[in-house]
């Protein structure tokens, strides 16, 4: 990320720390990276950048900073859009604004993108009837899923049918995301371009270059959920739950009924972690899906509706009142938060 | 057995071998280890490959290069041995242990030293039947051996183990010094076959500048003039990077830079674009190169100055595969041997550190390299006294080869005598044709090296991305 797109994911009114954005983008699913992810509506940059180095995003702070488009609290690490900052956030209009990141917690994107540029150059180089050809280095369990694909449709039929896929994919995106996909594609006579290459030729950061690849990787998943597609069976696998299997065993045994000590006794880990599984399961799920009733009882709700505004980023568990810190611990406090986050008043309408 | 051009003939479609291949594979089917020391480019892996199609049993290659080790089995698969693995640090736990399952299998299996060092790999390799041990890139023992690989040393007591298997050694240069090393550290006498490191088609230069500034004005001018492609080398993955966007957008030159530090799609496609001639320059580190086929680059440019003349060969020798006029260039400004310098030492703990780490090793955070290092050795029982001793003469070697890398670069009367010296070669007599020393200006057009400039043509229109994506299929 360059200063221009750390200035796109900041605020002028929620001030928002700097180290939740990095451990988002590198996929440090902590409830406190998850739950401030979501304040912040960054959560589909979970693991956007496995590889950012921790730190790496110190450096285009200070250029906002410098350029007084961003203030820093003392500590370094609330970041908090000036009015200058405001200004040129919406004044860069051509910013790229992803189309489908409601999907991306639940998709795999890492697996549908190397699956899907490998089958595209294995498809390319078996069109011109070459087979001597540096494959593009992938694991070991992508080569042997694509060349069991490949094995499966290969035939005078498989070019022209991927092709007419990927175009009808694409043209559902802008011309310059199309483009970007396009060029990031190996095959045949075709090397395909870096992501720094596509951006310098695009005139755009190399961030929303990915961006840009996000959503069409996405798109061509989404419409390969069609049984007909012939990435069908290469990319159906890949949708998942954005909750981690153990949250959503939890979750499971939860429903069922017993305490949370019960849980935790009968699958063997602590309390805490339960507590840990809970909220993780309670901020990535939809809301109507979460046992909020059975958590969060009406009682409950109302004891912290005494107590707390409107403005939820100022709630800090500290500052409850005593009374109320010995009856809840912090899961509850949590857990309140991210229902009224989630736009349930405390009469359980939603407000927005 | 059939006669070594009958399995040529059968593999490889080829009726002749290139020099030194024949010596090599004689000297291993007579059962010697063997040593060969042949230019980048004379078909080295050809040697072990027909020696594995000849012989029962598994073929272990040790390559100092993680990010090349899937190249090479790429490499292998396209030339029909499909039964190659490769098993290094970046490879996934699943894939070591579908590999590890099967490795009984393999023909051909390559593995860094680092793995190999591992109690459980070695035990594992020590079942195989192996027909031959490879020492990749041999030079690596000297050259980067008590540094940054200390693997490498092992390598000696792990052939011990694998009860001294026939072993090929193999390196583009190596210096009587290196080779002397590199028997002692593998415990061997090896035979030897070497052809010589000297390139006549590639015009040596050497160019004096006054500083940062002036390097980077004679840069532009060169890249400019010369015929392309060409490939620049670095010493930081930072500046590679900057300079071939500087180059970019100052003449509009097609350039990419190439270093260890890109994500293994990037590094393919650069070096699939290069391949293809779709990229004018690359601004490299030295990880650029080794196990690139690339025959007709007209130029390699060293921006700084590289620690010794074996990694410089190396590196010159991507230029003029095709035997064509080329010509290696070092830009030499005044104190440029200091970045090498400071290489070195940020490598190597002084006496007063490895005593006291000896004394407490606890006290120290293994995230420091040169504590990871101190580590490694104490160890494998190597002694505090030893340690010391082994890096001070390291430093002394070190500062010899920098030495002979600076007479190079202040050479007043010969640079390709000066460089094959250091191989303990003769040089043929010099002539125009050789060199231009730092004193004497270099003249690309009567080198015939000047490119021609071409008409200017109006960027073609980009077609539209779906006749684009068409195309591929």
């Amino acid at each position: 990320m360059e200063a221009m797109d750390l200035l796109q994911v900041l605020d002028h009114q929620q001030p928002r720390r700097l180290r939740v954005i990095e451990n988002l983008l590198r996929g440090r699913r902590t409830v406190s990276t998850l739950y401030w992810g979501q304040r912040y509506h960054l959560l589909p940059l979970l693991d956007a950048d496995k590889h950012l180095d921790r730190g790496a995003l110190t450096v285009p702070a200070q250029q906002l900073v410098a350029a007084n488009l961003v203030t820093l609290d003392s500590e370094e690490d609330q970041l908090l859009l000036t009015p200058a900052g405001q200004q040129r956030q919406s004044q860069v209009a051509t910013y790229y604004r992803p189309q489908t990141s409601g999907d991306w917690l639940s998709l795999d994107l890492g697996a549908v993108r190397q699956r899907t540029l490998l089958a595209v150059q294995v498809t390319s180089q078996y069109a011109h009837s070459t087979s001597r050809y540096y494959p593009l280095t992938t694991d070991l369990a992508t080569r042997r899923i694509i060349r069991q694909w490949f094995h499966r449709l290969k035939g005078p039929q498989l070019a022209e049918t991927l092709s007419v896929a990927l175009i009808q994919s694409l043209q559902q995106l802008p011309v310059q995301t199309a483009e970007a996909m396009t060029d990031l594609l190996t095959g045949y006579q075709h090397p395909g371009l870096t992501v720094d290459q596509v951006a310098s030729k695009q005139q755009q950061t190399a961030w929303e270059i990915r961006l840009r690849q996000r959503d069409g990787l996405t798109q061509i998943a989404r419409d390969a959920r069609r049984a007909d597609h012939p990435f069908h069976s290469l990319l159906q696998s890949l949708w998942r739950s954005p909750v981690t299997r153990s949250a959503q065993a939890t979750l499971y045994a939860v429903e069922q009924g017993g305490s949370l000590e019960q849980v935790a006794a009968q699958r063997h880990v602590k309390t805490n972690t339960v507590k840990e599984h809970l909220l993780e399961a309670a901020i990535l799920s939809p809301v109507a899906v979460f046992p909020y009733d059975q958590l969060l009882p009406e009682s409950v709700r109302a004891d912290f509706a005494t107590v707390l505004n409107a403005d939820i980023d100022s709630w800090q568990f500290a500052q409850l009142p005593e009374a109320l810190r010995a009856r809840y611990d912090f899961f509850y406090f949590r857990l309140y938060a991210i229902w009224r986050g989630r736009g349930m008043m405390a009469d359980g309408t939603t407000h927005n | 057995m059939e006669p070594l051009t009958t399995s040529l003939q059968h593999v490889f479609g080829f009726n002749t071998f290139r020099t030194g291949q024949a010596a090599a594979l004689t000297a291993l089917e007579q059962g010697k280890d063997t040593l060969a020391i042949l230019p980048t480019g004379a078909g080295k892996t050809l040697i072990y490959q027909l020696y594995g199609y000849r012989h029962p049993g598994c073929v272990l290659v040790i390559s100092p290069l993680l990010s090349l080790m899937n190249d090479q089995v790429d490499r292998m698969r396209i030339n029909g041995f499909r039964r190659s693995a490769a098993i290094t640090s970046l490879t996934s736990y699943a894939e070591r242990q579908e590999i590890l399952r099967h490795l009984g299998d393999y023909q051909f299996l390559f593995l860094s030293p680092e793995m190999l060092a591992q109690p459980q790999m070695l035990a594992q390799i020590q079942r195989l039947q192996l027909s031959l041990l490879v020492i990749d890139e041999a030079h690596c023992i000297v050259q980067w051996g008590p540094d940054f690989r200390p693997e490498y040393l092992l390598l000696g007591a792990i052939r011990t183990k694998l009860q001294q298997p026939l072993t090929l050694m193999l390196t583009a240069t190596a210096g009587e010094t290196t080779r002397q090393e590199i028997a002692k550290q593998l415990r061997t006498r090896p035979e030897i076959v070497s052809e010589s490191v000297n390139r006549p088609n590639i015009f040596l230069d050497v160019e004096n500048v006054a500083d940062e500034l002036e390097k980077q004005a004679r840069l532009k001018r060169l890249i400019n003039q010369l015929q392309r492609p060409g490939v620049v080398y670095f010493s930081s993955k930072q500046q590679a990077t900057d300079t071939a966007l500087w180059l970019h957008q100052e003449t509009g030159i097609r350039a990419a830079a190439y270093h260890a530090g890109l994500a293994s799609e990037d590094r393919f496609k650069i070096q699939q674009q290069f391949m293809m001639g779709q990229l004018d320059v690359i601004c490299a580190t030295s990880a650029f190169g080794m196990g690139i086929d690339k025959n007709n680059v007209r130029y390699v440019i060293h921006y700084h100055l590289p620690a010794d003349l074996e990694s410089y060969a190396q590196e010159i020798g991507r230029a003029g595969r095709d035997g064509k006029p080329s010509v290696a260039i070092l830009l030499y400004a005044p104190g440029d041997e200091q970045l090498p310098l400071a290489l070195g030492q940020s490598n190597r703990p002084d006496d007063e550190t490895i005593q006291r780490y000896y004394a407490r090793p606890q006290q120290f955070s293994e995230d420091d390299p040169v504590i990871q290092l101190l580590a490694f050795y104490r160890q494998h029982g190597i002694s505090q006294v030893a340690v010391t001793q082994m890096f001070t003469g390291r430093e002394r070697e070190r500062n010899r080869a920098l030495a002979q890398m600076m007479a190079y670069a202040r050479e007043n009367h010969c640079l390709r005598e000066r460089w094959l010296a250091a191989f303990d070669e003769q040089s043929p007599e010099h002539v125009a044709t050789c060199c231009s020393p730092g004193n004497t200006p270099l003249d690309l057009s009567a080198l015939g090296l000047i490119r021609q400039q071409s008409a200017v043509t109006v960027a073609p229109e980009r077609e539209d991305w779906v006749v684009r994506l068409r195309r591929l299929f």
